[in-house]
């Protein structure tokens, strides 16, 4: 007689290896816009099923675990397997969709990456340009100017902290500068994020009357926020003083997280800025998703902490934002170190997402203007 | 006129433009509902001409035939869907009403992105700089937001920006009847002067006659997204009106 444990086993099992597929494949039907056969898409099922779960596998040998054994294996380690899945199961319909594209070669790609540097490469300095001009307007109206860097963010850092701090008695060793850290590094991703997808719209009168790569309007606006974000950065200096916080050697470790947030904001902003072109109800899905996010990001408490073992810290690893913002922490509060391997991962993962951003919006940039 | 044979400028070869409708898609509508893509509206269809270096063409023709999805095409905004147009290299610039500026800036500062955006370096633009300003007329209004700018300041900024900072092929859409008479005068008298020098390729599109009259050594009239004609422009204006008064 088989038991019900039995089948619910087994069904977890068949999820385990299923599930992270219909997400890739979704994206890939999504991305590739055409009419597909039942028989065409259960193919490409198929083929996610296969790809995605070598991919994992092949994560799980190199972290020590070889093969897959059924028996005996823990419900983590099943709940780990379906979010690793479900990350690559965003990532690789890119590569994906990309060689499917007709006019992919190796030569075609070499032309594009040397466009993507000579581009970037002639408008960064415009990007500059407007990005302090920008900075310029915004304060060039108000009567306490440039202050409003200084005074808005201590104020949130003031709220959570009474709230988070008081009200809900989360509690970490200087937790003032716990929380503003945490806030400084999710607006800078939320700000760009939630921009992007609106920035074509409203830079229309420019982009209509001349050329332009246009993720280098995306590239201005992150600057700018990217320059409120270092203010930001100042207060927390002047705080770690105040508060006598020790400074180890690790405090280095700041810079490659900048750079890597800056690489993962601009990838996945690139990718939004696309679709936000086409798609008009972007904006409400974005908006709901980045709220959900921000809690599971934990801006206000500590995920590794806070949730039960494993899930926190799964949630830290495979969530870049958490990733980085705990990395933040650990280095300049804490005078630990974090991990300089999935550091590199997402400066990988990051580097792919701009290069899929960029291409596809090289590919489609011409048709912006008549859309919009 | 006996004039020498100079090379080409802009050559445009059996380009065609199409817009899409029904383009701005939803969520819902991309995964739910069947793809329709047969609604395609082309602008433009197989036009080929070619300016030589130093030529001035006018492009005149009813609302809606295409006139100004070409310039933009030309300027480089958007590319054709089908064809190939070849600058042969040289910087080019669009005038437009509406102009391309960022409303919250200053107008100085948004002198110095367009002309960034044109391929000037900043130095370069600095110099020109008061030049611009006295040419638009706007007195105090140059430190002052673009939003609050009159739509009369705001083409003459424009004007300003495209006739001083010279790239070598213009392409003006409809601004030159722009601001009162005197400005009117005066752009005219600087297109002229634009237009005389040798190495300065010019396409104007215009319902002005006169204007087109007066400026231009071509003039092209297109209908329906097709070049009806090309020639002399006294020839051309003359069939044009003949058309457009039956």
């Amino acid at each position: 007689m088989v038991s019900i444990e039995k089948v619910v086993e087994i069904m977890v099992n068949i999820i385990m290896l299923c599930a992270p597929s219909v997400i890739a494949c979704l994206i890939h039907y999504f991305l590739r816009q055409e009419e597909m056969s039942f028989r065409r898409k259960s193919f490409f099922y198929i083929v996610y099923v296969v790809l995605i779960n070598m991919c994992v596998l092949a994560v799980s040998a190199i972290r020590g675990v070889i093969g897959l054994q059924f028996i005996g294996m823990t419900l983590s380690y099943k709940i780990k397997y379906i979010g690793l899945g479900s990350v690559f199961g965003f990532i690789v319909p890119f590569p994906v969709c990309i060689l499917l594209e007709k006019q992919v070669s190796i030569e075609e790609m070499g032309n594009y990456i040397k466009r993507l540097l000579r581009d970037l490469k002639s408008y960064f300095a415009y990007a500059i340009k407007s990005a302090k001009a920008d900075l310029h307007a915004e304060v060039a109206n108000s009567y306490l100017s440039w202050l409003w860097w200084l005074i808005e963010p201590i104020c949130m850092m003031i709220i959570y902290t009474f709230i988070f701090g008081l009200v809900f008695q989360a509690s970490e060793p200087y937790f003032p500068i716990f929380v503003f850290i945490g806030i400084t590094m999710w607006n800078f991703f939320q700000r760009s994020v939630s921009g992007s997808v609106n920035i074509v719209k409203s830079n229309k009168g420019i982009i209509t009357k001349i050329y332009m790569p246009k993720y280098i309007l995306l590239l201005s606006r992150m600057f700018v926020y990217g320059f409120k974000m270092m203010v930001s950065f100042g207060i927390v200096v002047a705080m770690m003083l105040l508060y006598h916080v020790k400074i180890s050697i690790y405090v280095l470790y700041a810079v490659p997280i900048l750079v890597v947030l800056f690489m993962f904001t601009f990838g996945i902003s690139c990718i939004m800025m696309h679709y936000g072109v086409y798609v008009s109800d972007l904006a409400y899905i974005v908006g709901i998703v980045l709220t959900m996010l921000m809690y599971l990001t934990g801006v206000f408490y500590s995920l590794g902490k806070k949730i039960p073992a494993p899930f926190g810290t799964i949630m830290e690893e495979a969530n870049p934002v958490a990733f980085l913002i705990r990395g933040m922490r650990d280095a300049l509060l804490y005078g630990e170190k974090s991990s300089g391997t999935l550091l590199l991962a997402w400066g990988g993962i990051s580097l792919i997402l701009i290069i899929v951003g960029t291409y596809n919006i090289y590919n489609n940039e011409n048709a912006y203007v008549k859309v919009i | 006129m006996g004039r020498e044979i100079r090379e080409n400028a802009i050559e445009v070869k059996d380009v065609s433009i199409n817009y899409r409708i029904l383009n701005n898609t939803t969520i819902r509508g991309s995964f739910f509902k069947k793809k329709n893509r047969s609604e395609i509206f082309q602008a433009v269809k197989h036009m080929s001409f070619e300016v030589e270096k130093g030529g001035i063409l006018g492009i005149i023709g009813k609302n809606g035939s295409g006139k100004s999805t070409l310039l933009r095409s030309i300027a480089g905004v958007f590319s054709p869907n089908e064809g190939v147009i070849d600058l042969k290299n040289h910087s080019v610039s669009l005038m437009a009403l509406g102009v391309g500026f960022k409303d919250t800036l200053s107008g100085r500062e948004n002198i110095l992105l367009s002309g960034m955006l044109l391929g000037f370096r900043e130095d370069e633009i600095q110099e020109k700089m008061q030049e611009i300003i006295n040419f638009a007329e706007i007195g105090d209004f140059i430190d002052r937001p673009v939003r609050t700018y009159s739509s009369g300041m705001h083409s003459k900024l424009a004007f300003a920006i495209t006739a001083m900072l010279e790239t070598d092929i213009m392409l003006i859409d409809e601004v030159l009847s722009v601001g009162d008479e005197r400005f009117k005068k005066k752009s005219l008298a600087k297109m002229k002067e634009l237009i005389t020098d040798k190495n300065r390729t010019v396409i104007i599109v215009s319902h002005n006659m006169d204007t087109l009259q007066e400026l231009c050594n071509k003039v092209m009239w297109m209908h329906d997204g097709e070049k009806r004609e090309i020639g002399e422009p006294e020839e051309v204006l003359e069939h044009y009106a003949r058309f457009m008064e039956r």
